[in-house]
C-alpha cells in the first residue's frame, strides 16, 4: 500500500502538526469565541424573550380575570339599579292609584252630601210652600179666622194626613 | 490504461525540501492541507466575525458545525469538557474537511494516510492519559480495574484493560484510515470497471459510483463524528475516573 511509504511520513507528520497547529490557533484566538458568545447571547436571548412572552401572558390573564370581575360587578350593579328602579316605579304608580282613586271617592262624597242637602232644602221649601198653600185654601174655605195656633194645629194635621197619604 | 485501485493513494514530491535533515517535502497531501486550514479558518473566521443575532448562511452553517461539537462534548464530557472545545472542535473541522475535500474527484484524502490519523490518535490518546495523570496521580492507575473487581480477578482484569487501552489509540488511527481507504479503493474500482466496460456496459458501474460517492460524504462526516466522539470519550474518561464524580454527565 502507498500509505505505508515511510518516505513521506516526516513530511505528513511535520506538516500535519504545523497545519493543525495554526489551524488550532487561529481558531483559539479568533473564531471560537465570537461564535460561541453568539450561540450563548442567542441562546439567553431566547430564553429571556420566552420568559418575557410567559411574564406577559400571565400578566394578561391576570388583566382579564380583574376586568370580568369588574364587568360581572357592573353587571350585577345595572341590575340592581334597575330592579330598585322598577320598584320605585312600581311604588309611584300605586301611591298615584291610590290617591286618585281617594280622590275619586272624596268628590264623590261630597257630592252626594251635596245632592242629599240640596234634596232636603227642596224638600223643606216645597213643604213650607205647601202648608201656607194650604193655609190659605183652609182660609178661604172656613172663612173664619183662625188663631195663630190653630192655624198651626191644623196645618200640622192636614201636612201629616198628607205625608201619610202621600207614602 | 489499467491503474491499481491504490494509485489515488500515492504521494509524489512536488518542491523537495528538508529541515535540520527533517524531509519536509511538499507533496500533494501537504497542500490538500494548506486547502483544508484556509477553508476552515476562512469559514470560521467570517462567521466567528460577523456575530449576527439572526446568522446568514455561512454563519448558520458554522453555528451548526459549533453547536454540533458543543453537543458532543456536552453529552460525553458534561459542562467542565466545555475546556477542550478548542481542540475538539479543531480535530473535528480538519478531519471532516479533510474526508469531504477527499471526495473530489482529483484531490487527495489526507486522512486515508495512517501517519495522519495515527498523529492525531497518538495526541488525543497522550492527552488523556497526561491530563489523567495531572488530575488524579497514581490514582488515575485505577482505569486500568473497574470498579467492583474482586481481587483474585486482577492478575486477569489487569492485562485485559491494558490492551483495551492500549487498542484505544490503534483503533482510533486504523479506523479512520481504513474507512477512507476503502471508500477510496471502491471508488476507484467502480470507476476503473466504468471506464473499461466502454459506453455499453460501462454506465451501470458509473451510476454505482455516484452512489457510493453519495455515501462516501455520509461516511465522511460520519468518520468525523465517530473520531471526535471517541476523543471525547477517552479524554472523558481520563477527567472523571470510573465516573467518580457525579456531574459526569
Amino acid at each position: 500500500m502507498p500509505q505505508f511509504e515511510s518516505s513521506f511520513f516526516s513530511s505528513l507528520i511535520f506538516w500535519e502538526v504545523l497545519s493543525f497547529g495554526i489551524l488550532f490557533f487561529v481558531l483559539y484566538k479568533f473564531a471560537f469565541p465570537g461564535i460561541l458568545g453568539v450561540l450563548e447571547e442567542r441562546e439567553k436571548k431566547i430564553k429571556d424573550s420566552l420568559d418575557q412572552a410567559e411574564r406577559h401572558r400571565a400578566e394578561s390573564e391576570r388583566a382579564l380575570k380583574t376586568y370580568e370581575a369588574k364587568l360581572s360587578a357592573a353587571a350585577k350593579e345595572a341590575e340592581a339599579i334597575l330592579a330598585a328602579a322598577q320598584e320605585r316605579a312600581q311604588r309611584l304608580l300605586d301611591e298615584n292609584e291610590q290617591r286618585m282613586s281617594t280622590e275619586a271617592e272624596r268628590i264623590k262624597g261630597e257630592a252626594t252630601r251635596e245632592i242629599d242637602h240640596e234634596r232636603r232644602k227642596a224638600i223643606q221649601d216645597i213643604r213650607n210652600q205647601t202648608t201656607e198653600l194650604a193655609l190659605m185654601v183652609a182660609e178661604k174655605v172656613v172663612q173664619r179666622s183662625l188663631t195663630d195656633a190653630d192655624h198651626r194645629k191644623f196645618a200640622d194635621e192636614a201636612l201629616s194626613a198628607l205625608s201619610k197619604s202621600h207614602s | 490504461m489499467e491503474e491499481s485501485p491504490l494509485h489515488p493513494f500515492e504521494l509524489h514530491n512536488y518542491i523537495p525540501l528538508s529541515l535540520g535533515g527533517l524531509d519536509i517535502s511538499i507533496n500533494k497531501a501537504v497542500i490538500i492541507m494548506w486547502v483544508v486550514v484556509a477553508l476552515v479558518a476562512y469559514l470560521m473566521l467570517r462567521a466567528g466575525a460577523s456575530r449576527q443575532l439572526v446568522p446568514g448562511k455561512l454563519q448558520s452553517l458554522a453555528e451548526m458545525l459549533v453547536d454540533f461539537i458543543r453537543g458532543i462534548i456536552l453529552d460525553t464530557m458534561g459542562k467542565d469538557g466545555m475546556r477542550f472545545f478548542p481542540l475538539v472542535a479543531t480535530l473535528f473541522l480538519f478531519i471532516l474537511f479533510c474526508n469531504l475535500i477527499g471526495l473530489i474527484p482529483g484531490s487527495y484524502t489526507v486522512t486515508s494516510q495512517i501517519v495522519v490519523t495515527a498523529v492525531f490518535a497518538c495526541v488525543v490518546y497522550g492527552l488523556s492519559l497526561v491530563m489523567g495523570f495531572l488530575l488524579h496521580g497514581a490514582k488515575f492507575l485505577g482505569i486500568l480495574v473497574p470498579p467492583g473487581t474482586p481481587g483474585w480477578l486482577l492478575p486477569l482484569m489487569i492485562p485485559i484493560e491494558l490492551i483495551s487501552q492500549l487498542a484505544r489509540p490503534i483503533s482510533l488511527a486504523v479506523r479512520l484510515f481504513a474507512n477512507m481507504t476503502a471508500g477510496h479503493v471502491i471508488l476507484g474500482v467502480l470507476f476503473g470497471l466504468a471506464i473499461s466496460g466502454g459506453v455499453l456496459i460501462g454506465w451501470l458501474p458509473f451510476a454505482f459510483t455516484i452512489a457510493m460517492n453519495g455515501l462516501e460524504v455520509g461516511i465522511a462526516f460520519i468518520q468525523a463524528y465517530i473520531f471526535t466522539v471517541l476523543t471525547c470519550v477517552y479524554l472523558g474518561d481520563a477527567f472523571h475516573l470510573h465516573g467518580h464524580d457525579d456531574h459526569a454527565h
